[in-house]
């Protein structure tokens, strides 16, 4: 090989080398912010969701509809799943890189963990009543009461929805009953007579109940007859007197009664009650377009009432802004216009969701699946609100402790050792 | 024949004067090839390993400005978590009965299809399918098929007259459900690699032992299996490895439930650093984990006398 081509190919070899490397470095090195731009005065806002169900395109529509009446702030909405959105969102906004806008989590506990990172924008000056103002004091209060933490409100409702009863006609015929039932000793009836055996295997479930990876059903139980989780003084209740009734008698009816199976999570309750195999369940309003596509013949009914009187689970998924977004009027002005009367209304209208506000229940009462879920707003409650440790609460302590009453471990004890759990999550201090 | 050569000088090469000055080394430009992976290792392993035991050592949670640094507070509090030490037993009872019951497996399936004929060929391929099939969608798959409302298992059991269990939400069968989906997905990879050190060991050794008179047997147990030392001991370090990471698959069946009876340690990990953001007590986690492994592989290497079988 000739002496000067070595050298050149030495050269070559060693320039490519360092090129490669130096690539490699900048490619790691680099960052693209995804917050909000502003260009030829139009304001760019980025919002992460984790809609990523049937529901997204109502989502989308809304805000096509805010880009088309807003010229100078156009939002673009992405949308992750949950688990991805949980991993992501923390260090992104804590570092300024993150999206204007976004939902945390379908959890409202989740707002405190990013209270607590300080990243998120204080709404208080941007509530208030007018077109141009968030009018907390349209949502329901038990809403703006989990989005508001130390007289600061931290975000507004991207969605309300509130569970009901949903139940298949055709096996409530074929057992002779006549309608849905209206209270808990009805329910229970029910739930029972629905309950087929079949060569010592039951063949159809009174009732698909979920405890896990799902939206509690079991608090509902609970609230029905006057039991809880946590007390108001932030104290735990699920081993007072009518907490364990409720525990004991539902756990008897899924273990003694197999009213429900054991153990399932929601998609699993879902599936069942899709597949024919359970005549009841206990969901929101992202179910009933599968149900019905699943060919149920379906009734949609208030949850019953039981000696505390009308209560069901509501749920809502917080939508907040990045505190350090360089547009958070704009961003605000989104909120604004979101939660609105005509926003709200038209979400309503093609999600099948209730609307935020509690001030136009009227304008959805045309369509009666929507009135149904929007006839529980009033007496909603949502599921461990206010609680920072909401999500430990569930997953450490609540869920485990269904799980161990249904598979025949003493309730009292049971609930005696998840108060103390959850006295030492809350820091309740009374014995 | 045994030549030797004299050592011959290279092109561009020339013997060093005595007495004249030693050149500077001349910058390799090897350095440059292997850099792109040096760098690489460096950014996405090495320094997130030492950043992780930095980690360990301060109250860390995602998103909060400034981290309390706490010392071994962390470590403290793990040997004191219930929670960490039924996740560590969980682990540990996967790993030992996975590695095992697909070592064994696969060295009983590597000797019986030994023989390449177009049906061992067929098997060889079924046997190997799960193993590079994705965890998750094993994992999936599996926790359709054991439902007990719609899946095929205990529809088939119900046919036969066996009321089946409710498999995955047993506080008994879970566990060892999942231990038995490990073994099937891994069983084929246990498999191919001892198959392919079967076939290098040389036929005369078998002659040779036939006509020293030894049975079927004895030509496995004092031909086959010495020779296929090495390759048990790769086989089971990697299984035991990947056994104590154990993740996806119980992600995908169970979620660690029902009531914590299948969390192994890395849910147990993922689980506070990613759900309640404590990435301090997580680290901790990842590096007790770590040294169990690292301890678990040497011990393994030590007892296989792993130089003797290299």
């Amino acid at each position: 090989m000739p002496f000067p081509y070595r050298i050149a190919q030495r050269r070559f070899v060693a320039a490519t080398a360092t090129t490669v490397a130096a690539a490699l470095l900048a490619a790691g090195c680099s960052s693209s912010p995804s917050g909000g731009s502003a260009s030829s005065g139009v304001v760019h806002l980025s919002m992460l969701t984790g809609f990523t169900g049937p529901d997204e395109p109502s989502y989308q529509a809304l805000i096509k509809e805010f880009n088309a009446t807003h010229p100078d702030i156009q939002v673009t909405m992405t949308v992750e799943p949950w688990a991805t959105v949980a991993q992501k969102l923390p260090a992104s906004w804590a570092t300024g890189q993150g999206p204007d806008l976004a939902t945390p989590s379908s959890d409202p506990g989740s707002i405190f963990n990013y209270i607590k990172t300080n990243s998120v924008l204080d709404l208080s000056s941007a509530a208030g009543t007018g077109a141009s103002k968030i009018d907390t004091a349209a949502f329901p209060s038990s809403v703006t009461s989990a989005f508001t933490v130390d007289g600061k409100l931290y975000a507004v409702p991207a969605n309300l929805a509130t569970l009901v009863l949903y139940y298949n006609k055709d096996m409530f015929a074929k057992a002779g009953i006549s309608g849905p039932p209206t209270t808990e000793a009805d329910f229970i009836a029910d739930a029972k007579k629905l309950t087929l055996t079949s060569g010592g295997k039951t063949s159809q479930y009174g009732l698909s109940l979920a405890d896990n990876q799902t939206i509690q059903m079991w608090p509902i139980l609970q609230w029905m007859s006057g039991g809880d989780i946590i007390g108001k003084n932030n104290c735990a209740v699920i081993n007072d007197q009518a907490s364990v009734a409720a525990l004991t008698q539902w756990s008897q009816l899924v273990m003694q009664n197999h009213v429900s199976p054991v153990g399932q999570t929601g998609a699993d309750a879902d599936t069942l009650f899709s597949s024919r195999k359970a005549a009841m369940e206990i969901n929101g309003p992202w179910a009933a377009d599968g149900y019905k596509s699943a060919g149920i013949n379906l009734g949609i009914a208030e949850v019953p009432v039981g000696s505390a009187g009308p209560v069901t689970l509501g749920s809502t998924v917080p939508l907040m802004i990045e505190k350090s977004t360089p547009h958070p009027a704009q961003a605000e002005e989104f909120l604004a216009w979101y939660t609105g009367k005509t926003a709200q209304e038209k979400f309503s209208q093609v999600s099948g969701f209730p609307p935020s506000r509690t001030d136009i229940t009227s304008a959805v009462s045309s369509n009666p699946v929507v009135a149904m879920f929007a006839k529980a707003l009033p007496y909603a409650r949502l599921y461990l609100a206010g609680q920072p440790n909401a999500t430990q609460i569930d997953t450490d302590v609540y869920v485990p402790l269904i799980q161990k009453i249904t598979r025949g471990a003493n309730v009292q004890a049971s609930a005696d050792s998840a108060a103390t759990q959850i006295n030492q999550l809350t820091g309740c201090k009374s014995s | 024949m045994t030549t030797t050569e004299a050592p011959v000088a290279g092109p561009g090469r020339r013997p060093t004067a005595p007495g004249r000055r030693r050149r500077r080394p001349r910058f390799n430009s090897a350095y440059l090839f292997i850099a792109p992976s040096v760098i690489l290792i460096a950014v996405f392993i090495a320094e997130p390993i030492a950043q992780s035991g930095w980690m360990s050592l301060h109250n860390w949670t995602i998103g909060e400005a400034t981290h309390k640094f706490v010392g071994f507070a962390n470590y403290t509090a793990l040997f004191h978590d219930s929670r960490f030490w039924n996740a560590l037993r969980v682990t540990v009872a996967y790993t030992v009965v996975v590695s095992v019951g697909q070592v064994l497996l696969g060295l009983a399936v590597a000797a019986r299809l030994r023989k390449t004929t177009w049906y061992s060929a067929l098997l060889r391929s079924a046997y190997f399918f799960p193993y590079i099939a994705s965890l998750v969608v094993v994992g999936i798959i599996w926790k359709f098929l054991l439902d007990p409302q719609v899946g095929l298992v205990n529809a088939w059991l119900g046919d036969i007259g066996i009321s089946a269990p409710d498999w995955l939400q047993s506080t008994t069968l879970a566990l060892p459900t999942v231990i038995v989906i490990g073994i099937w997905k891994n069983v084929g990879f246990a498999m191919i690699v001892l198959l392919a050190s079967m076939q290098q060991v040389p036929a005369f050794l078998y002659e040779a032992a036939t006509l020293d008179g030894a049975n079927a047997w004895q030509r496995f147990r004092y031909v086959t299996l010495p020779a296929l030392r090495p390759a048990l001991l790769f086989t089971s370090v990697i299984a035991t490895i990947t056994g104590l990471q154990l993740f996806d698959l119980v992600f995908a069946m169970t979620s660690g439930g029902p009531i914590f009876h299948t969390e192994s340690v890395v849910m147990y990990l993922y689980e506070q650093g990613f759900v309640n953001f404590q990435m301090g007590y997580a680290s901790a986690i990842a590096w007790v984990l770590f040294l169990i492994i690292l301890v678990i592989s040497a011990v393994q290497l030590r007892v296989a006398r792993y130089r003797d079988a290299d």
